[in-house]
């Protein structure tokens, strides 16, 4: 980004000028109110159904035929040769048949396989939609992934919250405007998933770590206090503005000044966040905190839901494990208990506290599975591979219509109604929050970039319009 | 070419039987030549081409569809004569926000492009007929150059319309030949002072002053070598500036230039565009064992001042001129070449051009879960597109799917390039190491990999067994005879015992990463080896496997390779074919041109590359030279000369100086494309001289905002590797020994031991070097993993290598904050700094802050920062006297928590650290005197300042 070097100068030149004698915390604050950040609220281009997107990505690709998308056909042909040629098994491949039951939920008939237990409450159901029509274009984990969280398999592209963030600001100057949870363990292609691209810095996506220090070196060494840190940084200032007093012609100084005492508030922000202690102990139940299977996934939706409380504007979480190749009735299973009740409570608690209607809530992978798999190891496997063609994601909240939307064939092979491509998927997202993927744009390397890449289209079964198909 | 002979024709021969353009009607032509294509382009997408999906029932292919309207407006539309009253004009000036036309930013009309539309309305909206619009086009395109721009010819675009669209000359003045200008000399005026001056004069501006000594060697110093100068150097120059500050400017330029950390620096830019890793990246990552060989070439290039000429071709055919020159030892003999390749047996010189070829290997890499075919493509448009970037600021993904856009590139010079790599096979090959190739720490870093080697095979070996224990009891107890597992394979299920008979989960999980492992560490042992990342030339068709790579024992018989445009970038959609080729826009000839074509690359499987390498080369080739030197020029002004330095199309930046870049351009190649002498001669430019605080800056802020007239000098903020190479500079810690094998630096200890998912198991944790010389070594030496970045670089805008990156953003982001003031990292350098300032008997407090000011900013503190500073390090050492620092904990092996990814199960492993079993560790907070941590408090502040971080 080529910006000016004067933006904004005389502004901040007059308030430094004035810096010493306000005191520092004051002068920032002044700052923080009156100077625009890359990060300040901005409106959006039409009226939006949802203010927050907290998206729970389910890396390794769910299956849609042993979670939402129910295939009597496949049990029928359970371990009978297969002669489909989508996915990358090779050789002698064979139907598997869900090792799951499944049941019809709530108002509008959701199905689900028996493995989910909360999320069949229709307190819960009853907000779902379940979307089949979605068509990843990659078969390799990476690129997958990439393409659901940046709408490029490359990589190297901004990601849905960073743009997001880029078009409608944070509400929160005191904490990053979008916040990113993983397991321990990265998702494959770690950081790019979240990543801002060809779009300023401001807008990466910052990691909160499941354990150690929620955002690395966030505190400062054990050994120094705060009144050490504050001390440390009124010091820091003075050097700084009598270089800054010295350089007027540089307005880069007093941005890097301000983002020291950013980095001073979030320190206390962002641990009050964090410490879900404070929560009552039935919300801490109702989150499955304290059960190992479901303590990890909980605290982090419940962690969600207080960063958008606290005005964050996209939330990620990335929980893995999903890519049952084989042990398929294991795999799923361990993976639903270990999700099931955390979103179920997010949904339940989001509603209760009214935020539902402007929290769009997304669950998905970066593809669905196969119908079929081939032997492993010489033996009949019961798992299936990746597949492009077809998955399963479910959303609520945020103006979409709760329900069931597309179909897909009568083995899950392939999308065949409302299929869309994922970029239509990203641009129904941009549309919820007030934003349109066609003006929602960044100058870089020789054109305007946009997160469909090429344009996509608002999926109107999704919010509202449109026929719908069950 | 069929194409080029077409469009030559039409172009020069006159055909008969047709008008004059002057006999067609203005309004017609305007339709013709104008609107229609207009309309062609930005509508008939959505409103016309099919019928089927015609949106709002609006279709505009023709006039009287047009007059209909659609179903929201019907014949306010298009009201011929009256834009005023036309709808249409409405939308596309987008002022009803609820039709907006077309919807995209991208697509949206120009102020130019509406008044057509609006001057061929008001003119009653004629629509020649088909044949009228072509006799027209044709009449037209016999003219090169009209009031529309001109036509540049090409080997052709899929369509007319865009084989004849025009060009204005400034939109596309990086395809046109450089034209060295003549400058306004005077007297020992650097012709950068001339141009710019001229510019600057012409709006009545004034330069600011010369910048004080200080900054100039600090400036020259970054800028050259990526480090602060030392107070010493800071003394020496400007003692002999004193004496002559013209001798003293060009004596300090020398020194750099010579100094061996200049290819250093140099070399940092360079991997910026050519995007250096160690690791593949992708599912796997896997390492790159040799990439560091490749590395050091490019260092070695720019301090031996390689002209950038031979440093192109070595790098895009380095090993087809080692081939050529194994030939030539060898009297011809093919076998004898195809030996060659098997064992390495190179000489010196060949062996450096096989290791430029590096730079083939560059980009992110797997084939993981990828068809062959399909690899093999992510492999070549990488290649082809990094190929453009780098050497010809061509964004040639452009033109992969589609003739180009906006610049004169058919998406036939795509597969003619394309076509150029076709031959060119990925592999790990023999090369025997050079005399200057460092290969210290050889020994024991083999001794570490066996180590790690030997632990996962006892590992494995001990579950394999435990499995083939119960396999045998299943063989016995179902009366069957006992086949090992590979044997048993393809039995029928109840034919054999369980596929993991014996092992619970958690060992299955085991036995997977201790497998994976046992495969990592082993392929690590290859770094020891004489081999390279390189490519050779055959006619393979699939990519082959990014585990290993490498050249077959008995060559493919030499078929020949068949191309093809790839219709919309799809390998299932083969189109025209095409052989190798260079791009046709510049007019440029390839070596091997005939005049039927001459932009022909050969089509025998060697020399493809050669031929593509001689034309970048070429001193005729306009992009290659302004290419580089505008890099060169970023280097030294933040801002290149044309803003984007990968893109000089018709989207990119246009120049801001056209005339100073092709002067500088020519001079470069006509003096033997010296890389040194261009910094020789940016660098003794009055401009490169300037303060960065011009007098009059309000005034100047409010002519030329972004400074693009360089009235004064740019500052700009420290890159990553500055940062962290100016810390351990400063600090005294820093080790100057060049190349060699991976550094592993101390990166944050979270992310150093935090699990990584790889395609079937956990990356191995990241250790660092065992002692600090080790690890204190320049950044561009670290071991750079495409899947783990070092937080702290990350942080300061180190690019991911998975992109190339033509400009390093400097954002200032809080996280920036966290790492410079609470790091391990940080608190290290701070404490080795004041151990540096009490080891150097700097005495009481005043000169304790003397020091430290002179070794971080290169001068003295002025009596207010004294005072200040003196009371702050005096209240720390209160503060430190009852502070109780921990002390650090190393482990030397650590449990991993894995979910299995086949069945969902957790379950545990440990693995070992033995880079932590004899560390040394640096100097820690808890070691050091509480006045030693009140010191480091003071030295923590001023690594935190603006005036250390940017460079003025």
């Amino acid at each position: 980004m080529n910006h000016s070097p004067f933006s904004s100068a005389s502004r901040r030149d007059f308030l430094y000028g004035l810096g010493t004698s306000l005191g520092s915390l004051a002068f920032s604050d002044l700052l923080a109110a009156e100077a625009p950040s890359p990060l300040s609220v901005k409106p959006p281009m039409h009226p939006s159904k949802a203010k927050a997107v907290i998206m729970l990505f389910m890396e390794g690709g769910p299956s849609h035929m042993d979670t939402f998308d129910p295939k009597p056909k496949l049990t029928e042909l359970h371990k009978t040769e297969s002669k489909l040629t989508a996915g990358l098994e090779t050789g002698f491949k064979f139907y598997v048949g869900s090792p799951f039951g499944t049941r019809k939920v709530g108002n509008n008939g959701l199905d689900m396989s028996d493995q989910w237990q909360y999320l069949a409450d229709p307190e819960v159901a009853d907000e779902l939609c379940n979307y089949r029509g979605c068509q990843a274009e990659s078969l390799n984990h990476p690129e997958a992934l990439f393409h659901m969280n940046t709408g490029s398999r490359l990589g190297s592209d901004p990601a849905v919250g960073s743009w997001a963030t880029y078009g409608l600001g944070s509400v929160n100057q005191n904490l990053p405007g979008y916040v990113v949870m993983t397991e321990l363990a990265l998702p494959q292609g770690g950081s790019r998933n979240w990543s801002n691209g060809f779009l300023p810095a401001h807008y990466q996506g910052t990691t909160l770590r499941p354990q150690g220090s929620p955002i690395l070196d966030l505190s400062s060494r054990s050994y120094k206090s705060r009144e050490h840190q504050r001390r440390a940084l009124d010091e820091l200032q003075f050097l700084n503005q009598k270089h800054a007093d010295a350089n007027p012609q540089h307005a880069d100084l007093a941005a890097r000044m301000e983002n020291y005492e950013l980095a001073f508030r979030m320190q206390t922000e962002v641990p009050g966040v964090v410490d879900i202690e404070a929560e009552p102990q039935h919300i801490k139940d109702m989150y499955g905190l304290g059960k190992k299977e479901t303590e990890t996934f909980g605290r982090q939706c419940l962690m969600a839901r207080r960063l958008v409380e606290k005005g964050v504007r996209f939330v990620q979480i990335f929980s893995g494990g999903w890519d049952s190749h084989d042990y398929l009735e294991r795999g799923h299973s361990s993976r639903i208990r270990s999700v099931d009740q955390g979103m179920a409570a997010l949904i339940k608690d989001l509603k209760r506290r009214g935020m539902l209607d402007e929290t769009l809530v997304i669950w998905t992978g970066e593809f669905g599975r196969t119908p079929d798999n081939n032997k492993r190891g010489g033996v009949y496997s019961l798992g299936r591979g990746h597949n492009a063609d077809a998955m399963t994601m479910l959303m609520a909240g945020g103006g979409i219509q709760p329900g069931i939307v597309g179909a897909t064939d009568e083995v899950g092979g392939k999308a065949v109604e409302c299929v869309h491509p994922i970029r239509d998927l990203h641009v129904t997202l941009l549309h919820q929050l007030g934003l349109d993927d066609n003006k929602l744009t960044y100058f870089h390397a020789g054109r305007y970039k946009q997160l469909s890449q090429f344009g996509g289209h608002v999926i109107p079964e999704l919010i509202g319009g449109g026929s719908k198909a069950g | 070419m069929k194409r080029t002979s077409i469009s030559a024709l039409l172009l020069t021969a006159a055909i008969s039987g047709l008008c004059p353009a002057e006999d067609y009607s203005e309004v017609d032509r305007l339709f013709t030549l104008k609107v229609g294509p207009l309309l062609a382009e930005k509508c008939n997408g959505c409103h016309g081409n099919d019928i089927e999906k015609v949106k709002g029932d609006f279709n505009m292919l023709t006039r009287d569809a047009l007059l209909a309207g659609g179903e929201t407006f019907g014949a306010d539309v298009l009201v011929p004569g009256d834009a005023a009253k036309s709808f249409l004009i409405e939308t596309v000036k987008w002022s009803d926000p609820d039709y907006e036309m077309p919807p995209k930013e991208n697509d949206r009309l120009t102020p130019e492009q509406i008044a057509t539309v609006e001057s061929w309305i008001n003119a009653g909206a004629p629509w020649p007929d088909a044949e009228t619009q072509s006799a027209i086009r044709l009449a037209e395109a016999k003219r090169k150059v009209t009031e529309d721009g001109m036509i540049i010819e090409t080997s052709g675009g899929l369509g007319d319309d865009w084989t004849y669209r025009r060009y204005r000359p400034e939109d596309i003045w990086a395809f046109l030949p450089v034209k060295k200008p003549e400058f306004p000399k005077s007297e020992n005026q650097n012709p950068i002072d001339a141009f710019l001056g001229a510019k600057l004069a012409e709006v009545g501006m004034t330069a600011a002053p010369e910048a004080d000594t200080r900054t100039l060697i600090r400036r020259a110093t970054f800028d050259l070598t990526g480090l602060p100068p030392t107070p010493d150097e800071i003394a020496d120059f400007q003692e002999e500036w004193e004496r002559d500050k013209e001798a003293a400017w060009t004596m300090l330029i020398d020194r750099l230039l010579e100094s061996p950390r200049y290819g250093e620096r140099q070399a940092q830019h360079w991997f910026d565009v050519a995007r250096y890793a160690d690791t593949g990246g992708m599912s796997n990552d896997y390492e790159r064992s040799n990439a560091w060989r490749y590395r050091d070439y490019v260092i070695r290039a720019f301090n031996e001042d390689k002209p950038y000429d031979r440093f192109t071709i070595e790098q895009l055919a380095g090993d087809e001129l080692a081939d050529a020159s194994v030939a030539k030892r060898q009297g011809g003999d093919k076998d004898k070449v195809q030996a060659a390749r098997l064992s390495g047996d190179y000489n010196e010189e060949e062996s450096e051009w096989l290791i430029a070829t590096g730079f083939l290997r560059m980009g992110a890499w797997d084939n993981a879960m990828v068809k062959e075919e399909e690899a093999r493509q992510l492999y070549l448009d990488d290649v082809v597109n990094s190929v453009g970037q780098t050497f010809l600021a061509t964004t040639m993904r452009c033109f992969k799917c589609h003739d180009h856009k906006f610049d004169p590139l058919p998406t036939r010079d795509y597969y003619r390039i394309y076509a150029a790599f076709a031959g060119t096979q990925m592999a790990e090959r023999a090369v025997p190491f050079l005399e200057e190739e460092n290969r210290a720490g050889f020994a024991e870093g083999k001794a570490h990999v066996e180590r790690m080697l030997a632990f996962a095979t006892a590992g494995k070996e001990a579950l394999v067994e435990k499995r083939e224990t119960a396999a045998k009891a299943w063989f016995a107890a179902n009366d069957l005879p006992y086949l090992n597992e590979k044997d048993r394979r393809d039995l029928d299920d109840d034919k054999k015992p369980p596929r993991h008979v014996g092992l619970s989960i958690t060992e299955q999980g085991q036995l997977k990463v201790r497998e994976q492992d046992e495969w990592i560490w082993t392929r690590r042992l290859e770094r020891y080896e004489p081999m390279i990342q390189s490519v050779y030339n055959g006619s393979r068709k699939g990519a082959g496997s990014a585990r290993k790579l490498r050249i077959p024992e008995k060559p493919a018989p030499d078929h020949p390779i068949e191309s093809t445009i790839l219709t919309g970038g799809s390998l299932e959609a083969p189109g025209e074919p095409v052989t190798p080729g260079v791009l046709s826009m510049l007019g440029v000839p390839s070596p091997s041109g005939t005049e039927e074509d001459p932009y022909a690359l050969p089509v025998s499987v060697e020399g493809r590359r050669l031929g593509l390498a001689q034309w970048i080369a070429d001193a005729r080739n306009p992009l290659t030279a302004r290419s580089i030197v505008n890099r060169v020029w970023q280097q030294h002004f933040v801002r290149p000369i044309a803003g984007n330095p990968n893109n000089f199309g018709v989207k990119g930046q246009k120049p801001t100086h056209p005339e100073l870049l092709d002067w500088i351009a020519a001079d470069f190649v006509e003096n033997g494309w010296t890389m040194k002498r261009l910094h020789r001669l940016i660098m003794t430019s009055e401009a490169y001289r300037r303060s960065g605080q011009h007098p009059e800056y309000t005034a100047v802020a409010s002519e030329d905002p972004n400074n693009t007239l360089l009235s004064y000098f740019p500052a700009r903020r420290l890159t990553a590797e500055e940062l962290r190479d100016s810390l351990l500079s400063v600090t005294g810690e820093l080790n100057t020994a060049a190349g060699g094998l991976p550094a592993n630096p101390e990166i944050n200890m979270e992310v150093a031991l935090q699990p990584r998912m790889i395609q079937f198991s956990l990356a191995p944790a990241y250790q660092p070097d065992p002692t600090p010389e080790q690890r204190n070594r320049r950044t561009i030496y670290s071991y750079r993993v495409r899947g783990l970045a070092d937080p702290f670089l990350e942080l300061f805008n180190q690019p991911n290598p998975n992109d190339s990156c033509e400009a390093r953003d400097s954002a200032a982001v809080s996280p920036q904050a966290f790492t410079l003031l609470n790091s391990d990292t940080i608190t290290d350098r701070s404490i080795a700094f004041a151990v540096r300032l009490e080891e150097e008997g700097s005495g009481d407090p005043k000169g304790l802050i003397h020091r430290a000011f002179h070794l971080a900013f290169g001068r003295h503190p002025d009596p207010v920062e004294t005072e200040r500073l003196e009371t702050y390090l005096h209240e720390m050492t209160e503060y430190h006297a009852t502070s109780k620092p921990a002390e650090p904990v190393y482990p030397e092996q650590i449990t991993r928590s894995l979910v299995e990814e086949f069945s969902g199960e957790t379950f545990e492993y440990e693995e070992i650290l033995p880079a932590f079993e004899n560390y040394k560790a640096d100097l820690k907070p808890a070691w050091v005197s509480a006045e030693t941590r009140a010191l480091a408090d003071l030295c923590l502040l001023l690594f935190n300042s603006n005036e250390f971080v940017y460079l003025y």
